[in-house]
């Protein structure tokens, strides 16, 4: 009777754990790795660029390769991000790059704690710019869900936005920022590939969202403005393979920060740190929690 | 405040032990209120486990000390209990509505997962789930648990019907009806004892539907005997009178406690909304402070009361308000310790440290337990005359 009994809930479950397998969105882990930015063409790569001109420093950009998430472009090749407390690690509350000041992420705990959702004045806001198209897109996806097409630019920048879409808006335009060059120059191979740190694969079942309307765009709207048809003869933004952070582009006249280009770089080390508080904390927990009820067992013999 | 208390009616004896030399008495119930409030406000600072533990261990400490033996005084347990069911909650909702795991987690297992189409792809349901995520789901939810026990702890060692008593005299008829609804819980459970007891003793039924009508009945006259004579206990006492106010002073009244609420309204929002235009923010709340203010002043001059045995404000009073405000302002001071071990970091996962200064702070809170007199031996407390008397068994006569 238990037997048969377990036997067709075994069969049950299997059942149900197929269907759910079904109508789970098998997806493929993501090969995604970091490049150095020459291997970004206009038709390959994905470009990432991240501010950090609030806190007196460039513009860095580097390259992923294609498919990635917004996520995974964000936190490969010595990119690490910071989620908040309340909403985990899709929301992007903090950046850092190893490259620049040793891994320090922006903003610093004394200006937000991440703890809660950051407010809209002070936050980092995403941007996104489809291969071709010269104006900036606000994301309508977060970061783990959104997609870049290769030879599209990823934009954070740190401020403060308005629902009308009006403020906050990047000063730096898609094309100062994105990929001029029809073929890969430089090293193929990324370098260092033992130094540098690739995407791990995401977990199994991971939603990585919808899938881009335009899995591979190879060829760009044809906008009449649009730069990236043709490769820019001009040598600046085509950076040899070891530029490691060397300026490319020459800034252009007025406040926009310089723009750098990130070479794919390991981890920031990481300090867990001790175990002592922990004990510390259980001492003083066994020293309050005895001293309470030695106190309630007096009382209650007195009573 | 009086320098000095009146007499109490029964003298209540020193309990042998560490607090032999003190004097058992009833801490001002704003005392207890004021440091447990402080608490909850440290508490709302920091995401540390270790330094919300230590709160929850000083809180128990405390309440084993200086807790009564009266009805309201047992509850802190319900409020562990709370406190526990909020933590789960807050974790299983973490693990059904996946924030997304990142190739750096630790995964843990996988929830199967609903599609959402893609206009709706913000709100995932199910999909893997990391250790972070739970861990950082528990340590949110625990923040909130020990800001709950906090309220807990000022509900189990104040008494909330002399809490009462320090209303403005503008809102008393709010106070008389808190007063009243508070106390109909126990009365009632006492009526339902006797009537039983009185129904055993008779060797009548005491189990069953019969049995029930023979109890629901006395215990409904009851009910209304007492609340009768409640109502004309209330009447001889001037309660529910008009006083000699005005019509124009009670528009006038009307008119500041609105505009000071609106005042407060908009205050609040200028200040929790960075957008908003800055004379929103604190001016408006100030102002509208000053007009509620004003607002209660004047509505109370209608009500003239006298206070019969007014709670003493001494200096244990100070001193347990005073420990609890202090580690609040320790916590949000920034001095001497680094604000982001306050927070410590879950992504990547870290061991927590423990800070010396807030540590200290939460510490200094739990010296209540000693510094607050020792509470009033149950005898004491039955002896007063705040319980009503006896009623007559008249209502196990039917």
């Amino acid at each position: 009777m238990t037997t048969r009994t377990l036997r067709a809930l075994a069969r049950a479950a299997g059942t149900l754990s197929l269907t759910v397998g079904a109508l789970t969105v098998a997806a493929g882990p993501a090969a995604a790795s970091p490049q150095p930015m020459g291997q970004c063409t206009t038709s390959a790569g994905a470009v990432l660029a991240v501010d950090f001109s609030r806190w007196g420093g460039p513009v860095y950009r580097s390259c992923g390769t294609t498919p990635t998430t917004g996520y995974e472009l964000l936190n490969q090749g010595g990119w690490r991000t910071t989620g908040t407390g309340h909403d985990g690690p899709a929301f992007i509350c903090r950046i850092g790059y190893s490259g620049y000041q040793g891994g320090k992420q922006f903003p610093p705990p004394a200006q937000d704690d991440c703890v809660l959702t950051p407010p809209a004045s002070a936050y980092w806001s995403y941007w996104h710019a489809d291969p071709g198209a010269n104006t900036w897109e606000y994301s309508q996806l977060s970061a783990m869900l959104y997609k870049p097409k290769p030879g599209s630019v990823d934009l954070w920048i740190f401020g403060g936005t308005n629902v009308q879409g009006t403020e906050g808006r990047p000063t730096l335009s898609p094309d100062q920022l994105r990929a001029h060059n029809a073929q890969p120059t430089g090293g193929s191979a990324p370098q260092g590939s033992d130094a540098t740190k690739k995407a791990d694969p995401l977990p199994p079942r991971t939603d990585t969202g919808p899938a881009p309307e335009h899995p591979a765009s190879p060829s760009p709207s044809p906008s009449g403005t649009s730069p990236t048809a043709s490769p820019s003869p001009s040598a600046s933004p085509s950076p040899s393979a070891s530029a490691a952070t060397s300026p490319s582009t020459a800034p252009p006249p007025g406040t926009s920060p310089k723009v750098v280009n990130a070479a794919p770089a390991a981890d920031a080390a990481h300090d867990t740190g001790s175990m002592t508080p922990i004990a510390v904390t259980a001492g003083l927990v066994v020293l309050i929690g005895g001293a309470g009820g030695y106190a309630a067992m007096r009382r209650r013999r007195s009573e | 405040m009086p320098p000095a208390a009146m007499p109490r009616p029964s003298a209540p004896v020193a309990r042998p032990g560490s607090d032999e030399r003190r004097l058992p008495r009833t801490l001002h119930p704003m005392a207890w209120w004021v440091w447990a409030l402080a608490l909850a406000t440290a508490v709302s600072r920091t995401n540390n486990p270790l330094l919300l533990i230590l709160v929850l261990v000083v809180l128990g400490y405390v309440i084993t000390m200086r807790r009564t033996e009266a009805p309201w005084a047992r509850g802190f347990k319900y409020y562990l209990y709370l406190a526990v069911s909020v933590v789960a909650i807050r974790v299983v909702f973490r693990a059904l509505f996946a924030t997304g795991v990142t190739p750096h987690d630790h995964f843990l297992f996988s929830l199967p997962h609903i599609p959402t189409p893609s206009w709706y792809a913000g709100i995932q349901l199910g999909g893997p789930v990391s250790l972070e995520a739970l861990l950082s789901a528990a340590v949110d939810g625990l923040r909130l648990a020990c800001m709950l026990c906090c309220i807990g702890a000022a509900n189990t060692l104040a008494n909330p019907k002399r809490a009462l008593r320090v209303l403005p005299g503008a809102l008393y008829e709010l106070g008389v009806a808190v007063t009243v609804s508070i106390s109909v819980a126990p009365q009632l459970v006492q009526s339902v004892q006797r009537v039983h007891r009185a129904r055993r003793l008779r060797a009548g039924r005491t189990k069953g539907l019969r049995a029930l009508r023979g109890i629901v009945v006395p215990v409904l006259e009851d009910a209304l005997e007492r609340s009768l004579r409640l109502a004309a206990a209330m009447d001889s006492r001037g309660y529910g009178r008009a006083g000699h106010a005005t019509k124009r002073s009670r528009r006038l009244t009307g008119a500041l406690l609105l505009l000071g609420m609106c005042g407060l309204c908009s205050g609040a929002y200028g200040l929790l909304d960075a957008t908003a235009p800055k004379p929103l923010g604190l001016p408006s709340m100030a102002a509208g402070a000053l007009l509620c203010v004003a607002g209660l002043r004047l509505g109370g001059r209608r009500v003239t009361r006298t206070s019969y045995r007014p709670d003493p404000w001494r200096f244990e009073e100070w001193a347990v308000a005073g420990c609890g405000v202090l580690s609040a302002v320790l916590l949000f001071a920034d001095v001497g310790f680094n604000a982001a071990e306050l927070n410590p970091s879950i992504y990547p996962l870290s061991w927590p440290t423990l800070p010396l200064v807030p540590t200290a702070a939460i510490l200094l809170a739990g010296a209540a337990g000693f510094l607050a007199p020792p509470p009033l031996p149950t005898q004491a407390v039955r002896a007063t005359p705040s319980v009503p008397a006896q009623h007559s068994e008249k209502a196990t006569t039917a």
